[in-house]
């Protein structure tokens, strides 16, 4: 329980004032091990936060967006297709490997064989692009339902600070992951989301965290389950298991 | 669904625009701006009294969301108050960096850019409810207390400078400071209790 003191030093913190010459006291406050104190200062923030509404809105000039979305870089920007670009190029790549083809030199069969291999890089990148456009088509139509609903999931074992987010939506039976804090995994493991009904976990797809531990992750159609009551992650061999095997590091808080 | 589960409540799109953008997609960024840029960029104005450095105050407190979505944590509040928050405290630093300040009595009275609550941004009926929400509890609040919040958050005046201000002792400026937000604090409950369920 916090005393009236602490509320006062609290409040002048979550508004930004300078304590000087309570700043020591303060900080001893803030050192004592009491999780009801510690949850007071971000919620004076945010009452402080409603003093906003009184303030009549205003409307920015319409090229202040335009500003805003160019700072982002156009490697951000979610239009940005690299499709088409590597169509170009694989088309381009095939017209000149059939050219080299039929002059049957040695030195250009040499390049042939170079060239079939960026080709084949090429058609990669192509199904690649073509995957990335259908997972966004499918995030956004996950994030977008209007039933969707989240679900956090704390670190668990062997990986107490992993976390995650779980957005799930009961009528496109499909789930959206974003995990931060992943441990880097031996080639031959993978994560695999577990999707709990009736009190059992079913398969939702594997997936890889990427070298900063974050993962987004689409899980699979599971149009023939009843309802999601939790999820779970799960460390298996690479491709995943029917059940699992390995430890849990990501799970739900179902509450009694 | 499990219970711990957040519900599709008043802010629930919002945080899914948060997560879409933590997976770097900008027209999560884009409807996001769309929701709550007015109501932003009302507050960078009425602490700044500029329309200017208020709108590069916008600005950089949606790039702040871009690149730090994943630090926002719902169960500290709503996606509108981790905005408004990053907006005020902008503000406050250009302010506090070029006293003497502009007098909240010049704020806002540039009805030219002011638009009507409810139609300037798609925040629809969620961001209606706040607003009512917060308009209410702060209606409640004693004048010298709403006084005392309205000098230190929106004009950033020291509690030292509102006693100065007001003419009021020290000890009673902090005193109505903290009763003035810890009644706040109760009145938005129920935004907690929902989290804390």
């Amino acid at each position: 329980m916090h005393s009236e003191r602490h509320e006062e030093l609290v409040s002048l913190a979550a508004l930004g004032l300078p304590l000087e010459d309570d700043a020591a006291e303060y900080a001893r406050l803030l050192e004592e091990p009491c999780p009801e104190c510690a949850r007071l200062l971000p919620e004076l923030r945010f009452a402080a936060s409603s003093l906003a509404a009184t303030v009549p809105p205003r409307r920015p000039r319409p090229s202040l967006r335009d500003d805003l979305l160019a700072s982002l870089g156009p490697a951000r920007r979610p239009d940005s297709r690299r499709a088409p670009v590597a169509g170009w190029a694989f088309a381009a790549a095939a017209a000149v490997l059939f050219v080299l083809i039929a002059l049957d030199d040695a030195r250009l069969r040499r390049q042939r064989e170079e060239l079939r291999a960026r080709n084949f890089e090429l058609a990669q990148a192509v199904e690649t692009s073509r995957s990335d456009l259908a997972r966004r088509d499918l995030r956004a139509r996950v994030l977008e339902s209007d039933d969707v609903r989240m679900l956090f999931l704390g670190g668990k074992g062997p990986q107490p600070n992993a976390r995650a987010k779980v957005f799930w939506s009961e009528r496109a039976k499909r789930g959206v992951l974003v995990a931060g804090n992943l441990a880097p995994l031996a080639p031959d493991r993978q994560y695999q989301l577990w999707v709990f009904v009736d009190g059992k976990p079913v398969d939702a797809g594997v997936f890889d965290a990427d070298p900063s531990g974050r993962a987004l992750f689409e899980s699979k159609d599971l149009a023939a389950i009843r309802t999601a009551e939790n999820f779970a992650v799960t460390v298996e061999p690479r491709g995943g298991l029917p059940q699992p095997s390995g430890p849990i590091v990501l799970l739900g808080s179902p509450s009694g | 669904m499990n219970p711990r589960a957040e519900p599709a409540d008043r802010d629930q799109s919002d945080r899914v625009l948060v997560a879409a953008m933590e997976a770097r997609d900008a027209d999560a960024l884009a409807r996001l701006y769309d929701r709550h840029a007015a109501r932003l960029l009302g507050v960078a104005y009425r602490i700044l009294g500029e329309t200017g450095e208020a709108e590069e105050v916008v600005q950089e407190v949606f790039l702040h969301a871009w690149k730090g979505a994943s630090s926002f944590d719902p169960f500290r509040g709503t996606v509108l108050a981790w905005l408004i928050i990053a907006t005020r405290s902008r503000a406050i630093d250009r302010l506090r960096t070029r006293r003497p300040m502009v007098t909240s009595d010049a704020a806002g009275r540039d009805p030219l850019a002011q638009v009507a609550a409810g139609d300037d941004v798609e925040a629809g009926s969620a961001a209606r409810e706040w607003e009512t929400l917060c308009r209410a509890a702060i209606a409640d609040l004693p004048a010298d207390q709403r006084r005392a919040l309205e000098l230190a958050y929106f004009d950033g005046l020291t509690h030292q400078e509102i006693a100065g201000r007001t003419a009021t002792p020290l000890g009673t400026v902090k005193t109505r400071i903290r009763l003035g937000l810890m009644k706040l604090r109760e009145r938005m409950r129920p935004y907690w209790e929902e989290r804390d369920a």
